[in-house]
């Protein structure tokens, strides 16, 4: 039932965007510009022969039927690479680099990651650099974070596929009565009892906080992944004014910690992202609403806009030691993260593209969810890239004020102690 | 032991020089081309044997092996590299690791049974010396299914282990030896011997160092695995009693009751519990809704409530498995030795105290044991529950307050990919068990009865 | 006296009704969570903090068998593992443990001293090197069905110890006798000791039986990115814990009502056998 809908989703989505690429000339170049191989090549890449093989593609499982049809049709249209059998197997972002680096070679040909894995993926070398006829259109298409958050040193590593990795709040009208105080929010949850979800125990998440009252974080990389230096000021006047509003949240009684509303019960408002939308839309009913994160009054008697992370989904190709296959599977990553592709993607299973045509379409800009992100986006710094290892150790700062090892009572230098050893660890991953 | 050891082999040594100096052309030979002597003699069987066993380990060193164990020495130094855009991968520390260790073990075997197949010839030389005729081929293959049956049996059974388990031991055993990690990650990257440098890092004290958590981490495996063990035990042992009470009518039933924790997969079970201890799952949800209490109990979220809570579940999961032998147990102790207490007048509390729980206690000894080292490294029960969390900023490398240092070794394989100082932990996991058993070992006192326990 | 030990019996009838109802909350629950509906208008499939569903309906099990999930076909994958473990490590056990029981060899007590000594690492500690074994034999991804069965069986022999308990009260007069007459090795372990050993091979069946279905942390690791050989442990540990799941909960729990009803049938069917297994077990360590 659900295989069938999908289905006919793309099958609308690919002739609209058919019908659009032939007739607006100005479309057809810059949307259909990052498949130039595919599309427009149809004499000349005939001529190649490309051979045939495999090729694996891991996506999150709510968008494996998608990706199956949407290959199916760029094979019909693209006859010279259907010489190549292509799978597509569930397999979830967060798992992808994991699986991905345990062993390279069984890993997939074509996967899709969040955009956090990817030093760790090149570091391992599971990450190929996007084929140089692709490189200009990729940049010139796609917003500049998910560029950024695609290239690692000065090399394009993957192709953009959405600009929607990051968070807002949704609510329940009829409990939160103003959205735009967390105060307020967990006092309206407190007295209706509903829970307020954030993932305070998660890297992600938690920078909402630090970057909200001014802390820094942030890497830079070379060519292979490798960390050259960090900017971290944790620990800092404005770290320690983080750290306290988040032990201030975790001791209300409405506080829960997690970030995936579908795994939640009995909520009044969570960060969450995007991807949860229809699950949002489905557990509030009539009372759904999302705005961005709200400002939270700090220990120093400040108000600060909360922050965060705008971060991006990725493809990526694996090395290939074939130079025929590497240029098949180059093409359908173009394909894939193509604007035409991003729109469909967006009108099927509702990810935010983040190429830049497909941000303009009607649609996309009238999303609600899209529409809060957006609005809370000029609130967020881009996410670069982060050592695998920052997100485990973000999730140990998270966890000592959750478990009440640090809390409102805690005295200003255990708090800076804890913030001191995590600058100090997160500095200590430059270099390996 | 070792002086034994050693005097063994000077012995062997002797023999296979005086097999050298009084054989026949045909046992001289033999020491090359292994099975000629018994094939000379007309033992056929033995003589293939023999033969393709050499014939097979040099195949394996010669076209395979040799490669890998070549490079042994340094794990590999072509790096991987780019040709254009294609991908020309270099070296494999992994595989060489691996295989090289493999092909010493062939060596070694090599050695063992070139050992055997001299002593093979010197047996039959000295049979056909003292005049006696040798076994016929057909003899030589029946003996399988007799005198020499355990060969049949053990053959496909140890040949499994050491393929599946031992090589594997011994090449993380290795792995503890190098620096092996995410950034050394075979094929694209290679890894290399690094000494002690792993095991000083678990030593080491202070921000960097594993030290402190690595005692905070085997500090909490110890605490559990002793109430998990010695909890369950009691409780069992206290239920078993309940049931098997004179008087107590449906005992069927509440043993199919409590035997359900064991049927249900605990995949099932315990995932269901956790969620159900969940700050925001059914049993803080209900207290709420009742107004018992008026925030939510935080039973994953606190360290200290977490592991009481780990303890109390694994009662839920531990004594109906300890009743089910308590109660096969108690049916073996003496009615006498009630009767004659009930005559000294004595209680069931003292009865119990002075007749069932050192009779227990001496039965269930190694049993007891067992427990405990299994404890140590229940995996399950720890995982399911509560992933080893909560985190802190105090401990080392992702340790969680309630990890066991097997779930923390199992986090470090599959989340970090840290396969060097899980190499480290591993070894010592075994080394903490080996050593409460050899400590507890020999203070049993069923242990004396040596054929009970093997 | 009577009257004590009529309150002494009452007291433990109240302890006993009690643990029953602690002992069959969980299950409770879990069967009422699998027959919620799963209509966003009703209730949605997360989680809740309420036992009761607000509608019984069969919504969890109509999506497990609808073909929208390869659940079947996980299903079907633990199942032939179940099997063929059983079988295969039942032989293998009882290979080993009559040959360390009833035959005396060189190195016999070395062999067993090794195999303790294994016993002593930890499993997880080895499964980066497993896995690259299996993938050179290929038994990996698409082969890993196969490769599960393969390591498990290979590795059973260690777990000899209850069985070779059970062999060695066998009377050693019955061999005796027979080899006398003239019977082989063979024939005694064929003809005389397996007929005996009904209870010890059912035991050893049915525990090697019940593992695989609990086996997501190494099924996961063998079959990554390869969802037709996942067994149905790993899926249901993905529906719980991953977020690309959410509201997986009730399918999760209907999920695991399908695998622990049959387990826990044949359990309590062949329980006889599980409990004479353990009890000989723990006597003899």
């Amino acid at each position: 039932m659900k295989k069938k809908f999908v289905a006919a989703l793309v099958c609308a989505a690919m002739a609209v965007g058919l019908l659009a690429g032939c007739g607006g000339n100005k479309s057809e170049s810059s949307s259909g510009g990052a498949a130039a191989p595919a599309e427009s090549g149809g004499t000349e890449a005939a001529d190649v022969d490309y051979g045939t093989g495999e090729i694996k593609i891991w996506v999150a499982d709510n968008i494996v039927d998608f990706t199956k049809d949407t290959i199916a049709t760029f094979q019909k249209d693209n006859p010279q690479y259907a010489g190549y059998k292509v799978t597509v197997e569930a397999v979830g972002e967060g798992d992808a680099a994991g699986n991905m680096i345990t062993d390279v070679e069984a890993g997939a040909d074509i996967f899709g990651f969040a955009q956090d894995q990817i030093a760790r993926l090149v570091t391992a070398g599971a990450l190929e650099e996007v084929a140089p006829d692709n490189v200009e259109a990729v940049e010139s298409e796609n917003d500049a974070g998910a560029v950024a958050a695609a290239t690692v040193g000065d090399t394009l590593y993957a192709y953009p596929l959405t600009s929607d990795n990051g968070y807002f709040l949704y609510y329940d009208k009829s409990v939160v009565t103003d959205p735009s105080s967390l105060e307020k929010i967990i006092a309206d949850c407190e007295a209706a009892g509903k829970n307020f979800y954030m993932e305070v125990n998660s890297g992600w998440y938690q920078t909402a906080f630090f970057f909200g009252t001014g802390a820094e974080l942030t890497y830079e990389t070379d060519d292979t992944g490798k960390f050259t230096a960090c900017n971290a000021s944790y620990a800092s006047p404005e770290g320690l004014l983080a750290l306290k509003e988040i032990t201030e949240l975790c001791g209300s009684k409405s506080f829960q910690n997690g970030s995936a509303i579908g795994e939640a019960t009995n909520v009044g408002a969570i960060v969450d992202g995007t991807w949860d939308a229809e699950t949002a839309q489905q557990v509030f009913g009539d009372n759904y609403a999302c705005a961005k994160l709200p400002e939270f009054t700090a220990a120093d008697g400040n108000n600060y806009q909360m922050s965060g992370f705008g971060g991006f989904k990725l493809l990526g190709v694996k090395p290939q030691s074939d130079e025929n296959k590497l240029a098949v599977c180059d093409a359908i990553a173009a394909y894939l993260s193509s604007g035409d592709v991003q729109l469909a993607r967006y009108e099927a299973v509702k990810w935010g593209p983040s190429n830049l045509e497909a941000q303009k379409s009607d649609i996309v800009k009238s999303d609600a969810a899209l529409s809060a992100l957006a609005e809370q986006l000029a609130f967020t710094i881009p996410q670069g890239q982060y050592p695998g290892d920052y997100w485990t150790l973000a999730t140990s700062l998270g966890d000592s004020v959750i478990s009440g090892e640090l809390t409102t009572g805690s005295s200003d230098d255990d708090l800076m102690a804890a913030l001191q050893k995590f600058q100090d660890t997160c500095n200590s991953y430059v270099g390996k | 032991m070792l002086k034994n050891f050693f005097s063994g082999l000077g012995e062997d040594i002797k023999e296979i020089g005086t097999t050298f100096a009084e054989g026949d052309i045909k046992t001289r030979l033999s020491f090359l081309i292994f099975g000629l002597g018994p094939l000379l003699r007309g033992q056929i069987v033995k003589g293939l044997a023999y033969l393709a066993v050499q014939i097979a380990l040099i195949w394996y060193v010669i076209a395979f092996g040799w490669n890998y164990l070549s490079k042994f020495s340094t794990l590999g130094t072509v790096v991987t590299h780019k040709e254009n855009r294609i991908t020309v991968y270099g070296d494999n520390s992994f595989l060489i690791l691996l295989f090289g260790l493999l092909t010493i073990i062939a060596f070694i075997a090599f050695i063992f049974i070139w050992r055997e197949n001299v002593r093979e010839n010197y047996n039959e030389q000295n049979l056909l010396k003292e005049g006696k005729e040798l076994p016929s081929n057909k003899k030589v293959l029946l003996s399988l299914l007799d005198s020499n049956f355990h060969k049949t049996l053990l053959a496909l059974p140890v040949t499994g282990i050491f393929i599946f388990t031992v090589l594997p031991i011994l090449f993380m055993i290795c792995v503890a030896f190098t620096n092996y990690d995410k950034n050394h990650q075979s094929p694209t990257n290679l890894f290399t011997w690094v000494g002690l440098e792993n095991f000083r890092q678990l030593f080491k004290f202070g921000s960097h160092g594993f030290g402190s958590t690595f005692l905070a981490v085997l500090g909490w495996t110890m605490v559990w695995a002793f109430f998990a063990t010695f909890i369950d035990y009691f409780l069992g042992m206290a239920v078993a009693v309940m049931i098997n009470k004179k008087g107590i009518r449906f005992k069927k039933l509440w043993r199919t009751i409590l035997i359900l924790t064991i049927a249900v997969p605990q995949i099932v079970s315990l995932l269901y519990i956790s969620k159900m201890f969940a700050t925001d799952g059914l049993v803080n949800g209900y207290l709420m809704k009742w107004g018992l209490i008026k925030s939510a109990i935080p039973f994953w979220k606190d360290p200290m409530l977490a592991r009481i809570m780990i303890i109390v579940i694994n009662i839920w999961i531990g004594i109906p498995y300890m009743m089910l032998i308590a109660t096969g147990l108690l049916m073996n102790i003496p009615a006498e030795l009630y009767e004659s207490a009930k005559m000294d007048g004595a209680n069931s509390v003292q009865m119990f105290r002075h007749i069932t729980l050192p009779y227990m206690l001496f039965v269930t000894g190694p049993f007891l044991l067992t427990q405990f080292t299994g404890n140590l490294n229940n995996f399950n029960v720890i995982y399911l529950l509560n992933k080893g969390g909560p985190q802190s900023m105090r401990m080392a490398e992702n340790a969680g307050r309630t990890d066991l240092l097997v779930t923390w070794l199992y986090k470090m394989t599959v989340n970090d990919t840290n396969y060097k100082m899980a190499a480290v932990i591993g070894i010592m996991v075994f080394l903490v068990t080996a050593i409460t058993s050899l400590v507890v070992y020999n203070m049993l006192p069923s242990v004396k009865d040596e054929e009970g326990f093997q | 006296m009577k009257r004590k030990e009529q309150i002494g019996n009452a007291i433990i009838y109240v302890v006993l009704v009690l643990m029953s109802i602690i002992w069959l909350f969980p299950f409770f629950g879990l069967i009422m969570q699998s027959f919620r509906s799963y209509d966003p208008k009703v209730e949605y499939g997360g989680m809740v903090d309420y036992i009761i569903p607000h509608k019984f309906s069969l919504d969890n099990y109509k999506f497990l068998f609808s073909g929208e999930t390869n659940f079947l076909r996980w299903y079907g994958n633990t199942l032939t593992i179940a099997v063929c473990v059983s079988v295969f490590s039942t032989l293998i056990v009882l290979c080993v443990s009559y040959a360390l029981s009833r035959m005396r060899f060189k190195g016999r007590k070395l062999l067993m001293r090794f195999w303790l000594i294994l016993g002593m690492f930890p499993g997880f500690l080895t499964m980066i090197c497993l896995y690259f074994l299996l993938k050179t034999f290929g038994l990996t991804q698409a082969g890993a069905v196969p490769g599960l069965i393969l390591i498990s069986v290979a590795n059973s022999g260690m777990g000899y110890y209850v069985c070779k308990g059970y062999f060695d009260t066998l009377p050693r007069s019955l061999d005796e006798a027979a080899l006398i007459d003239g019977a082989s090795r063979a024939r005694i372990f064929l003809t005389m000791v397996i007929p005996l050993s009904k209870p010890i091979i059912i035991y050893t069946a049915l525990t090697a039986f019940m593992a695989p279905w609990c086996d997501y942390v190494f099924a996961s690791y063998v079959a990554f990115g390869h969802d037709a050989s996942y067994n149905v442990a790993v899926a249901l540990q993905r529906w719980v814990v991953t977020n690309d799941y959410q509201g997986y909960f009730t399918r999760f729990c209907a999920g695991g009502i399908l695998v622990a009803v049959p387990v826990t049938l044949l359990f309590m069917l062949l329980q006889k056998y599980y409990v004479e297994g353990v009890t000989g077990g723990a006597v003899k360590g």
